[in-house]
């Protein structure tokens, strides 16, 4: 048997230096120091003088299952980032102007047949029989269109066990939550801006990097969090950036916080306009707005006056342009550093996939966490994983601008007419075909994610899984009428989304 | 209406279990569907009709046809299997155990093969196996059912070991009452349509012609069908070196046992198992290292006698077994030696893939390209669980074994030894056949070890290991009590249903 030796010793344990201290270094900082405590050391670099860039307000479901495994009681963190609840994303004006469909976090139907609901939903519209839109047979959909909310029913029989959940936070407060956390548990934070890098002659490694004060921190691992600048991954290693802004041609974002004062919806909106499309996030203390754009396409004036003006409350801060490129480092690990976050690639917040990509690297880190000589094993799996999470958000996100009817302007007649990748022009054609949905367990957005882009974008199919044809129609449809009725009720009979709040998570101070 | 024209009717060719049973799930699952098989009887030289034990999922298939063990085990004469026990696959290792289900139950958020190999690392591991409920029961001579521990912990889970002709005949008659017909003959020349290049139809021996919208091809190795369509095929010989098996028979031992025994052998390996009123034998070999007779005098040393001459066996998919209207399914589609007992899992996966992605009668390119590309990755993945006993394997000094543990194995076994040599870790990889704990049951059986642990079981303490470990070895060793032996339960269900 292969001798293990076992590396609990200090003299082992890797030291990690993470460049950054947004969310993306925070949240790999309380991860390292929580789940590794005797394989590592972590000390965070940061400088006040650099802004975090914290457009991540919108997350994912998956944002719990790290919360959980760092031991972060909901209800505190909700009350310090001042988040409320997030069902789905409603996207407005996308297929077609006048358009809203919203993408759940959850199923259509009851999730629980061999068959996908949609299927028979489409069999129904092939025999001409009148059916409610697709929504209208979600429980994640309904609960946001009545601004209801309620945590989900653990019992899988139950409608209400349908639907699952993500937050709306203000990721400016988040990270200084996890900088706590993470200083509990033995994180050492250095202030000092970077003025160089310096890497070993022979293997190219990340030796130490050096501050402003002249303080040289050397270490094992280099975890870059730099933001867009990606001081590690891209200044000093040198790795090539992939550029994808040919399929996601959006270039810059104009933010703009303003008073809530329309519902606190439990859901993001996500508005097209003429050269790209407006966030819109609403937090206990305010609503973020944004207006993301191609910057080949509209002038930045121009963009700013229009989110001023479609902004649904009294600004409370002067309107910041925010400038990017969508695409990636080829490799997100290279040599001994690490990228996490907008270091390592950036796609537009529109599917919230930010904040989600952070915690897939740090995924991926903390299972396949080195040794202080790093193996080539160690970094390829992990490189093998972010590229599958990439590929396949970057697929869906395309789908977005690629499935619409509009061509009332320049942009929209670019996306709609452009090239895009072969795999996802076959997932397209599969789904138009029959409804077919790519099946993968590995990935972010699963089937019901896809089925309500697709329809709520007007790609509906042409045909159907033959499956479908089993039932009589008429108990199909009155079965489809029980289940609307069951959700519409089960919605209505729900806290209002704000009364929940601010019974469960209210934060300390009135905005 | 559809934009399009649906698949109304469907030929099956190839009258044997595989045939059968992709024609019984057509008819169960998409009754409007009009299925024949051309039943000229099973096909002779497919594996998937010759062996005969079966992985768990064949339950599972079953299951989805409304079919009981009453009629699978008990009328069917099959017996129950847990698992299969290797021996002499790593010189100076004791035999293993690669049992279904779970081995151990995961600490927290660590896996539990983790535990297990840290405990190995520091000297003090007890045998894998002892982890494993259905290794426990099938040492006990008892069965899982009703299913499940007591205390609720992973279930067992089992297999069948085939009467093969009995399961034939129930699988036919099963088919034939959900309303598939026979079709008598047997296929002469397969026409082409030279416009589109789908088969036009099946010019039987009997003079008559058989038309349908699509064609399944369960006709075993030659792929009858499937071939006269071209296309390209992965021969996996380097990876996976038998090239022969042979069958043969010996009266059932007096006690049925639960699992199967396989046994390395000098260039390739032997099996011997058990259904009701007969035991299976076979051997697989590579005949450059192996000659016919010393097959022969392999299976006269179980006291088995030879079914009949030893047939060929070529390893490999084709890399589209669907094709226009036409899909190979089982050996016909990906053949490999029987070792783990995948011939019909395969086939069955594939049935349930037609089932519920069958395509229009226009069998467009984009749907069949999504079938084939997870056809093809279940294959690739099924190869590779069969080649890690190769590589895997330790018979120093033998010229056979030592040449396959050298080989290269093919890439995406190699990253997944790479993966768990270097820290224990297994790769997730779509279309799966083998459970995490299938794939360690193995790797560690055969001796197997990484060169380092994950850092993730340092969160918990030794002390703390060692008493799950010990709890749960305990659990396991308990979970026979109470549980039926393989005899009371096999009459218990023959015994017809109390009023």
């Amino acid at each position: 048997m292969a001798a293990t030796k076992m590396a609990n010793d200090d003299r082992q344990r890797v030291s990690v230096i993470i460049v950054g201290g947004g969310t993306a270094g925070w949240m790999t900082a309380a991860a390292l120091a929580k789940l590794l405590p005797t394989r590592c050391k972590v000390r965070l670099v940061e400088s006040e003088a650099i802004g975090i860039v914290g457009v991540g307000e919108a997350t994912l479901p998956h944002i719990r299952a790290f919360n959980e495994r760092l031991g972060i009681d909901e209800a505190e963190f909700m009350a310090a980032t001042r988040a409320t609840f997030k069902l789905g994303i409603e996207f407005r004006d996308w297929g077609r102007l006048g358009d809203s469909y919203i993408h759940p976090f959850g199923t259509f139907g009851r999730g629980q047949g061999i068959v996908d609901f949609h299927q028979y939903w489409s069999r129904l519209r092939h025999e001409g029989v009148e059916v409610p839109d697709l929504e209208q047979f979600s429980m994640a959909i309904a609960m946001a269109r009545l601004n209801r909310f309620r945590l989900p029913d653990g019992d899988p029989a139950s409608l209400e066990s349908t639907f699952g959940y993500a937050y709306q936070f203000d990721a400016t407060l988040f990270a200084p939550f996890l900088r706590r956390l993470a200083e509990g548990l033995g994180v050492r934070r250095t202030e000092g801006r970077i003025v160089a890098v310096d890497r070993d002659g022979e293997t190219g490694d990340i030796a130490a990097v050096v501050l402003e004060s002249g303080e040289r921190i050397a270490g094992d691992l280099f975890v870059d969090c730099s933001g867009f600048v990606s001081l590690l991954i891209g200044k000093a290693m040198g790795e090539p950036f992939q550029d994808w802004s040919h399929w996601l041609p959006c270039d810059r974002a104009v933010a703009m916080p303003c008073r809530t004062e329309t519902a606190l919806t439990p859901y993001t909106s996500a508005t097209a306009m003429a050269a790209g499309w407006r966030w819109r996030i609403p937090l206990q203390h305010r609503t973020g707005n944004g207006y993301v754009y191609s910057s080949a396409f509209i002038s930045d004036e121009a963009a700013r006056e229009a989110l001023v003006a479609a902004v649904e409350g009294e600004p409370i801060a002067e309107p910041r342009v925010l400038r990017f490129t969508a695409g990636r480092r080829e490799r997100s690990w290279v040599g001994n550093c690490v990228s996490v976050g907008l270091a390592s690639g950036f796609l537009e917040p529109l599917e919230s996939t930010s904040i989600y990509l952070i915690q897939a690297a740090i995924t991926g880190l903390v299972e396949l966490f080195p040794e202080k000589r790093i193996s080539p094993v160690d970094r390829d799996e992990f490189n093998r994983l972010i590229d599958l999470e990439y590929d396949r958000i970057r697929d869906f996100l395309i789908l977005h601008y690629h499935a619409t009817e509009r061509s009332d302007t320049p942009f929209w007649d670019y996306v709609r007419t452009m090239r895009v990748p072969d795999t996802l022009a076959e997932k397209i054609e599969l789904f138009r075909r029959r409804g077919r949905v790519v099946k993968y367990r590995e990935g972010v957005f699963l089937d019901a994610s896809w089925i309500a882009v697709y329809v709520g974008q007007g790609i509906v199919p042409e045909g159907h899984d033959p499956r479908a044809d089993l039932p009589s129609a008429d108990s199909l449809a009155r079965g489809m009428e029980t289940l609307r009725a069951e959700i519409l009720k089960a919605a209505a009979a729900m806290p209002d989304h704000r009364a929940h709040i601010e019974r469960y998570c209210p934060m300390a101070e009135a905005a | 209406m559809s934009a399009e024209e649906p698949i109304r009717g469907v030929l099956v060719a190839g009258g044997g279990i595989v045939g059968w049973s992709a024609a019984a799930a057509l008819k169960r699952r998409l009754p409007q569907l009009s299925v024949a098989v051309i039943g000229d009887g099973a096909p002779t030289d497919a594996p998937a009709e010759l062996v005969a034990p079966t992985l768990p999922s064949i339950m599972g298939f079953h299951e989805d046809l409304g079919l009981r063990e009453a009629d699978t085990v008990a009328r069917a004469g099959s017996a129950l299997r847990l698992g299969t026990r290797f021996e002499g696959w790593a010189k100076g290792r004791p035999p293993y155990v690669h049992a279904y289900g779970a081995y151990g139950q995961p600490l927290g958020a660590t896996s539990f093969h983790h535990l297990w190999l840290r405990q190995a690392a520091a000297g003090r591991a007890r045998p894998f196996d002892l982890y494993s409920p259905s290794a426990a029961l099938a040492q006990a001579g008892r069965v899982p059912v009703p299913a499940g521990g007591a205390d609720g912990s992973a279930q067992p889970e089992y297999g069948l070991t085939l009467n093969l002709a009995r399961y034939r005949e129930m699988m036919r008659a099963f088919a034939l009452h959900l309303g598939a017909t026979e079709r008598p003959g047997s296929i002469g020349e397969v026409r082409l349509d030279p416009g589109t290049g789908f088969i036009a139809g099946l010019a039987l021996t009997d003079g008559t012609e058989a038309r349908a919208d699509l064609y399944v091809d369960c006709s075993g190795p030659s792929a009858r069908l499937r071939s006269a369509l071209g296309g390209g095929f992965a021969d996996w010989g380097r990876w996976l070196p038998s090239d022969r098996l042979l069958l043969g028979q010996s009266a059932p031992p007096s006690e049925l046992p639960l699992l199967d025994r396989v046994e390395a052998l000098k260039g390739g390996w032997r099996w011997r198992s058990a259904s009701q009123r007969s035991a299976a034998h076979g051997v697989a070999y590579a005949s450059g290292w192996m000659t016919d007779e010393e097959a022969l005098e392999a299976l006269s040393q179980s006291g088995a006698e030879a079914d009949s001459a030893a047939l060929p066996l070529r390893q490999g998919q084709w890399l589209e077994p669907w094709s226009g209207n036409c899909v190979a399914v089982g050996d016909s589609a990906v053949c490999v030696e029987p070792l783990e007992w995948t011939n019909l899992h395969l086939a069955h996966s594939a049935i349930d893939r037609i089932v519920s992605m069958m395509p229009g009668r226009d069998c467009a390119p984009v749907e069949l390209a999504e079938y084939n590309r997870q056809s093809r990755t279940e294959g690739e993945r099924v190869r590779d669980f069969i080649a890690l006993h190769y590589v895997a394997a330790e018979r120093p000094g033998e010229p056979f074994w030592e040449a396959a543990a050298a080989a290269e194995p093919p890439p995406s076994l190699a990253h997944t030894l790479a993966l768990y040599r270097e820290r224990g870790r297994l790769p997730f990889h779509e279309e799966e056949t083998f459970s995490r704990d299938s794939w360690l049951a193995v790797l560690i059986g055969q001796g197997v070890v990484p060169r380092r642990l994950d850092p993730l079981v340092d969160a918990l303490s030794e002390a703390r290991a060692e008493q799950a470990l010990e709890l749960h070895e305990a659990s396991v060793a308990a979970a026979a009590t109470g549980l039926p032996t393989h005899k009371d339960y096999l009459q218990a269900l023959t015994r017809p249903a109390r009023p």
